[in-house]
């Protein structure tokens, strides 16, 4: 429920500023942003280690997997759509990216949902996303 | 046998209350976000229920009346009717988003359309309600709801740092405002007033009289220390899963991975069953709750085994369909518990004071009346719950509805 909140929070004020209402992303947006995208790849990792360890249903990982997919979709459009001010707009950047990044990872695993090679794949790229936002947070 | 059969309303009671979805989701966050951290707020709301649970379950059994039947004697027709509003829209909102976790858990469990598995579900569900004796309803629900009990092994299975795990019972002198409102939300999840509703019409409908306290007290107290102890295996599961992997539970999904992080895809099982009779059992609480308030507000017939009141039949199916319609909007079931926490704030002090009111008198009660123990433990925990719903929406409002 929080990173939900934290979700539409972050979408709405994500929404403010690409609306030219509320001026610029800022710091700390876009930094819950990041937080955000971390937990994902964090939570995505540990589904996708369930299918490589062939300890899980098909349909769980499906529908799991859609729901953390379509929260990160949300960001990357809300994040793509936000100005930035100057010295935020490579971290914008990259945060985008890292959206993106997360969101073909989790859509490799929901189209191949009990293949354990594809999910060893995206088991190890999800965790070097993971990392990647603790990166990027820190930097913020 | 049939003595583990007669402590069904507790469970069932207990399980609805404790562990509806968005309590499920919310239990799942305070460990994943603060570790053991906040374990003591759970027995705090654990003793609270149990004290008033136990109260109005002897009202029922000695004064022969229902929680609302007292909330329309003790309080002025006004007062009685903004009590009978915020509880109906309240346990309306939570029954929709109970109906809207049925079908969550039904997608989980075979993918196919959302939309299709609530209907599918709120149909069970009428079918179920109208079938079944209130005896069967309540152990189908409860028993099936310890399915649950899943996330207890899974958090005594990773192995948790049992001296953590204790430290955790003592509460921290914390300066995080994020910290207190989710201490703020684990004790009035225990709260909820449609789970007292439930039990005293619950232990109406089953006729308990004077040589039924001892059963009272063995459903209050099992049956919520086991919604209890469930609810300290989902914190102490995330704490042990989701905290060192930075992962942040928003989805029932997220919940169910934590059982099957223990226990491969029986764990999953287990636990998709556990909470779809979980939700099941809380939609039936509220949607028996509002129907039961409403009739006793109206000086309405009412209950299982008063015959099928036309009046009172046609409330729980309108509630029901009701709440199907408001989910099918596409609301968020988590979201939506959180309108209905908010609400819950109007109703918590005006539910929980006539029942402390009579189960304090003697001239109603007799020898029965609470002792100097139940008085100190109500008196307390009353002021308790005011300071909840003061302290629950700034929180709310201060962390962003927890986001920090």
């Amino acid at each position: 429920m929080r990173r939900r909140v934290l979700v539409l929070v972050s979408l709405a004020a994500l929404a403010w500023a690409a609306g030219g209402c509320g001026g610029p992303i800022e710091h700390d947006e876009l930094e819950r942003a990041v937080s955000t995208l971390g937990a994902t790849a964090a939570e995505g990792r540990i589904v996708a280690l369930d299918v490589v360890e062939d300890r899980t249903k098909t349909t769980f990982v499906r529908v799991h997997g859609k729901a953390l997919q379509t929260d990160v979709e949300h960001l990357a459009e809300k994040l793509q759509d936000a100005e930035a001010k100057p010295d935020l707009v490579a971290r914008k950047r990259a945060a985008v990216r890292l959206a993106k990044d997360i969101d073909a990872a989790l859509g490799d695993l929901i189209v191949a949902p009990s293949d354990r090679r594809v999910a060893r794949d995206v088991e190890r790229r999800l965790d070097t996303l993971a990392h990647r936002a603790e990166n990027l947070a820190e930097a913020l | 046998m049939k003595k583990v059969f007669q402590i069904a309303l507790g469970i069932i009671a207990a399980i609805g209350g404790y562990l509806d979805i968005g309590d499920l989701v919310f239990n799942m966050q305070a460990g994943a976000k603060f570790g053991y951290q906040l374990l003591w707020a759970l027995p705090v709301g654990l003793v609270g229920i149990i004290v008033f649970a136990e109260m109005s379950g002897r009202v029922a059994a000695i004064a022969k009346k229902a929680n609302f039947e007292l909330v329309n004697e003790r309080y002025g027709r006004r007062l009685a009717t903004a009590t009978l509003i915020a509880s109906l829209v309240l346990t309306f909102l939570t029954l929709a988003a109970e109906l809207g976790g049925v079908g969550l858990a039904l997608t989980i469990f075979f993918d196919g359309p959302e939309q299709t598995f609530m209907l599918i579900g709120t149909v069970v569900l009428l079918g179920v309600c109208w079938y079944l004796s209130f005896d069967w309803i309540e152990r189908l629900f409860g028993y099936g709801g310890l399915a649950l009990l899943v996330f207890v092994a899974a958090a005594v299975h990773f192995g948790p740092d049992w001296h953590r795990f204790g430290d955790g019972f003592v509460p921290q002198a914390q300066g995080s405002t994020l910290y207190w409102y989710f201490a703020v939300g684990l004790v009035a999840a225990a709260f909820m007033p449609y789970e007292i509703y439930f039990y005293s019409s619950g232990a109406r409908e089953e006729g308990w009289d004077e040589s039924d306290l001892g059963l009272n007290r063995a459903n209050a107290i099992i049956g919520y220390t086991l919604g209890g102890t469930i609810a300290v295996g989902l914190l102490v599961t995330a704490a042990q899963v989701f905290n060192p992997a930075g992962v942040d539970p928003s989805h029932l999904g997220t919940s169910l991975l934590g059982a099957q992080t223990a226990f491969g895809e029986t764990g999953l099982i287990l636990a998709i069953v556990g909470v779809l009779f979980a939700f099941g059992g809380a939609a039936v609480d509220t949607a028996f709750s509002g129907a039961y308030n409403l009739a006793q507000h109206q000086g309405w017939e009412w209950g299982k085994k008063a015959g099928k009141p036309l009046r009172w039949d046609l409330t729980w199916i309108a509630l029901l369909i009701g709440g199907y319609v408001v989910v099918a909007t596409g609301i968020d079931p988590i979201e939506l518990t959180e309108y209905a926490v908010v609400l819950s704030v109007i109703a918590l002090p005006l539910t929980y004071l006539p029942i402390m009111l009579v189960a304090n008198d003697r001239e109603v009660m007799g020898e029965h009346a609470n002792g100097w123990l139940a008085r100190i433990l109500g008196w307390a925990y009353f002021g308790l719950i005011c300071v909840l719903t003061v302290a629950a929406p700034i929180l709310l409002i201060a962390t962003n509805g927890g986001g920090g």
